[in-house]
């Protein structure tokens, strides 16, 4: 019979090879990132543009992402529709994503398509169109999502936190933009912003696949080796200040819950105590097991699920804990926040930071098992200007972590008394619950988190 | 050469308690993919008390005889692991991902749940659980813009006997009700190992690991015969139109044809209908609509198809100022025009294209190979069928694709205005 009662002991762990990342460069000089993984026939590669929205004109908010959506509507010989066609003959799938800090367009597809594919790419980041019907379109559908946003309380939520953490600054508005910027973008503000911003000087490239390094050199000089953009252009930022503790709501007329965020500025990705801090998360609410996720999920049923994070813009940072609570908790999960907030600062457990730290060490092969997996590692360390070695010295890092190092991350890294507080959902039932919480009046706000008389 | 790639090499035997096993060993990365499904979904849920089974997948993360509440959780992701369940209108499924080393930890976990469940049960774990998947509810469907749709169409599409005419979380008036008794006596019924089959897939040694199966699910006893799901076959005797107010900006069309199950002669032909209609910037209502006439802001369409039945749907939400109405009319058109005047061999080559490299993009990660077997098991009781099911769509020809979609999509339909609110 066996032994139920006791969890089987582990074997002897299995090594695993870290893959290997080659720092290259390109003839016009853009950094290549190469990593050979072989096991499937397939190449991913990653055109990482360090041009998000926050070098959007403060008037044209939205101008980096309409750009993102507009670089592939159209580009050399071929019109919109007929480059999406040349992809999908391939069975290649090509995407851009976009934030504040980039525009990242990547593209998957087999070995034996690959070198098409890539022509194709850099026919995009190398010939866009940019016609005015193409804009006109596109334009016209991002004013209809923002409408449509209006709907979904989870984006305002955290829109709205945004705003009040981030003040003035560019971290304050969605990447998307707002109705009255948008609607001040015209074609020729996405032609500036390809010339200025989205430029050979702003790019990495990052290729993760089955080939050699002389292939991945030649065939991508070959086709962005000409690239020749090397203007930069800067902006500057400056962090805002943590202040005490405000709460704050947006109306949503009948919802039945309400979307919770509570945080405050933090530290940038390149703090001394990065990783510290991220043991210390995980204990608060970085996974299931963590305690606010414990305590207002498994212990009070108030939600689906609840979480922190240390959120890691280019040039600030924030901490952000977030649920989605019955309305009728909107107050009760609030304070239980708080709680933990101010018990992560005076107690952490040996075992809890023994557990932390197993969980952290023992999924980091995992993080490598697919071909976009690795190349969005190296893309984080790329967005930081991190070394490429903080991947192999990540665990060694976190095992060296002394226990009062994680309790002095919580001191320095969550702050009780300098919340921000944003709650959406029903005026007539949120307004009253957070008022018991503080002993004030909260604070409404509209959809953008700009303050309401 | 996507052949080879797409050829999967398993082991596939039975228990004498009637539990199937089924090996995929892989030595190409350290880690163990862990996946258990068990033949029950919504669909086995009686009007009255649905969302029993996706309640009950919530129950298994609460602990068992050996393993306190949160325990699953706690063991993985100590060892590094990922973990979760889901449950569809057929099925549940439970999985784990560990570092290789840690293989035997999921079969002791899984085991524990499928052998002594009862045991673990108590009142506060389930009124806790009532509690969360409300709030899972609330969270997906009520507080989504347009979250109540999806339940609206269904349980018109299908009759009020029919399993799929309810949700799968269920009717929030049926979770509240449930009660101790129902659950154990849900466990009894459809959790034995003859209901379930276990994949082990990744970085493991095979003889090792087959003698660690037998031992840790060996003595769990074999259940009764699971009781077969009645169903009737569908017909709308007429188009329904139902108009739906919700807190939405534009107003949203739904429209759902009954169609076949999966696997069925007209299945992968109906996926290549909806490819050809909707699913790039050239497929023909995106082209249309979005693109040319812009009249809406997205369009999508999909033949879902599942073990008893199917439906085809399309979704297109209008753009302010455009009447549901043109749209639907402008769908319509579109379809007739494809049934009178045939698809081009590019829009075949093309939809096809792009389904053979995903078969192989989708063999990079482990626990979707692994749940991907059971898939595969499950309908057609045969693992290694990735090659069957990329066939099923390289043999389908121009004319298959018209005659199904002139088969079903001239019929009556389910009309669903979502609109805002006055």
């Amino acid at each position: 019979m066996i032994d139920r009662s006791t969890a089987p002991a582990p074997g002897k762990s299995l090594l695993f090879n870290l893959p290997e990342v080659k720092e290259l460069e390109l003839a016009n000089g853009i950094k290549l990132f190469f990593v050979r993984k072989e096991k499937l026939p397939i190449i991913f590669t990653d055109v990482l543009v360090l041009a998000g929205s926050k070098f959007d004109p403060p008037n044209k908010r939205g101008l980096g992402y309409l750009t993102s959506l507009l670089i592939d509507e159209g580009a050399g010989e071929y019109d919109s529709l007929q480059l999406s066609d040349e992809f999908e003959k391939l069975g290649s799938i090509f995407s851009i994503t976009s934030n504040h800090d980039l525009i990242s367009m990547t593209l998957l597809s087999m070995k034996e398509n690959f070198s098409r594919s890539l022509e194709l790419l850099s026919k995009i980041i190398l010939t866009p169109r940019f016609e005015e019907k193409d804009f006109t379109r596109e334009k016209k559908k991002v004013l209809d999502r923002i409408l449509q946003l209006k709907d979904e309380p989870a984006f305002i939520a955290s829109t709205a936190f945004e705003k009040i953490l981030f003040g003035e600054t560019y971290y304050a508005y969605p990447e998307i933009g707002l109705e009255n910027t948008v609607a001040e973008i015209y074609n020729n503000d996405v032609k500036k912003f390809y010339q200025d911003i989205f430029t050979a000087a702003n790019t990495k490239l990052i290729v993760v696949g089955n080939l050699t390094e002389e292939e991945a050199v030649e065939q991508f000089n070959k086709y962005l080796g000409s690239w020749n953009s090397f203007i930069k252009t800067y902006v500057t930022f400056e962090m805002p200040k943590r202040n005490p503790t405000k709460l704050f709501f947006v109306h949503k007329e009948n919802s039945a819950q309400s979307e919770i965020r509570v945080g405050h500025i933090a530290k940038k990705r390149d703090a001394a105590d990065y990783i510290p801090t991220r043991i210390m998360n995980t204990i608060l609410g970085g996974q299931f097991s963590s305690r606010i996720n414990h305590n207002l999920r498994e212990d009070k049923g108030f939600t689906y699920g609840a979480s922190s994070v240390y959120q890691y813009y280019q040039d600030a940072g924030s901490f952000e804990v977030s649920t989605a609570v019955n309305i009728e908790n909107t107050g009760a999960s609030v304070s239980e926040i708080i709680k933990e907030l101010e018990g992560i600062r005076k107690n952490i457990s040996p075992e809890e930071i023994e557990f932390a730290k197993s969980y952290l060490i023992k999924q980091f092969p995992s993080r490598f098992e697919t071909y976009s997996q690795v190349a969005k590692n190296i893309e984080q360390l790329l967005i930081h200007k991190l070394s490429i070695n903080e991947l192999a010295d990540y665990t060694a890092k976190i095992e060296a972590t002394a226990n009062e190092d994680v309790n002095k991350s919580a001191l320095e890294n969550v702050f009780p008394d300098e919340l921000v507080v944003v709650a959406v959902g029903d005026r007539e039932k949120v307004s009253a619950q957070l008022k018991n919480v503080a002993g004030n009046d909260a604070i409404e706000l509209d959809n953008n988190g700009n303050v309401l008389n | 050469m996507t052949k080879n790639l797409l050829k999967i090499d398993y082991e596939k035997y039975s228990l004498a308690n009637g539990l199937q096993v089924i090996l995929y060993p892989d030595q190409s990365f350290p880690l163990v993919a862990v996946n258990v499904w068990y033949r029950v979904g919504s669909a086995n849920e009686q009007p009255g008390k649905t969302g029993f089974a996706h309640l009950f997948e919530h129950m298994m993360f609460q602990g068992s005889q050996n393993i306190p509440k949160e325990g699953h959780f706690r063991y993985v992701q100590e060892a590094g692991g990922s973990l979760n369940g889901s449950t569809s209108i057929d099925r549940t499924n439970y999985f784990e991902t560990v570092p290789a080393n840690y293989f035997e930890l999921p079969l002791w976990l899984e085991s524990d749940r499928m052998g002594f469940m009862i045991p673990g049960l108590t009142q506060e774990k389930l009124d806790n659980q009532k509690d969360v998947v409300m709030n899972e509810r609330r969270q997906h469907y009520e507080n989504q813009p347009y979250g109540m749709a999806w339940e609206k169409l269904f349980s018109n599409l299908f009759s009020a006997d029919h399993p799929y005419s309810w949700p799968t979380i269920g009717w929030m008036e049926d979770i509240a009700k449930f009660e101790l008794d129902d659950v154990k006596n849900f466990f009894r019924t459809y959790y034995c190992p003859n209901n379930a089959t276990l994949v082990v897939g990744g970085n493991f040694n095979v003889p090792r690991t087959k003698d660690l199966i037998e031992k840790y699910f060996e003595n769990i006893p074999k259940g009764i015969t699971v009781p077969e799901i009645k169903i009737f076959r569908q017909n709308l005797s007429e188009t329904k139109k139902i108009i739906l107010e919700d807190n939405v900006q534009l107003p949203r069309i739904y429209l759902a044809w009954h169609t076949e199950k999966a696997f069925s002669t007209n299945d992968a032909a109906l996926d290549i209908l909806s490819d050809i209609l909707t699913s790039s910037k050239n497929a023909r209502l995106q082209k249309s609509l979005v693109f040319e006439k812009q009249i809406v802001q997205d369009i999508s369409s999909f033949q879902y198809s599942a073990k008893l039945d199917g439906s085809f749907i399309i979704v297109s939400t209008a753009k302010p100022g455009i009447e549901l109405e043109v749209v639907k009319n402008e769908i319509e058109n579109g379809i007739t025009n494809l049934i009178s005047n045939g698809i081009t061999d590019d829009e075949l080559m093309r939809a096809k294209n792009s389904l053979k490299s995903s078969y192989i993009y989708s063999l990079q990660k482990l626990d979707l190979i692994v749940d991907h077997l059971n898939h595969y098991n499950f309908f057609l009781n045969e693992p290694d069928s990735f090659v069957f099911d990329l066939s099923r769509y390289e043999n389908v020809t121009r004319e298959q694709v018209v005659e199904a979609a002139k088969k079903y999509l001239l019929n009556h339909k389910v009309e669903l205005n979502v609109v805002p609110k006055e």
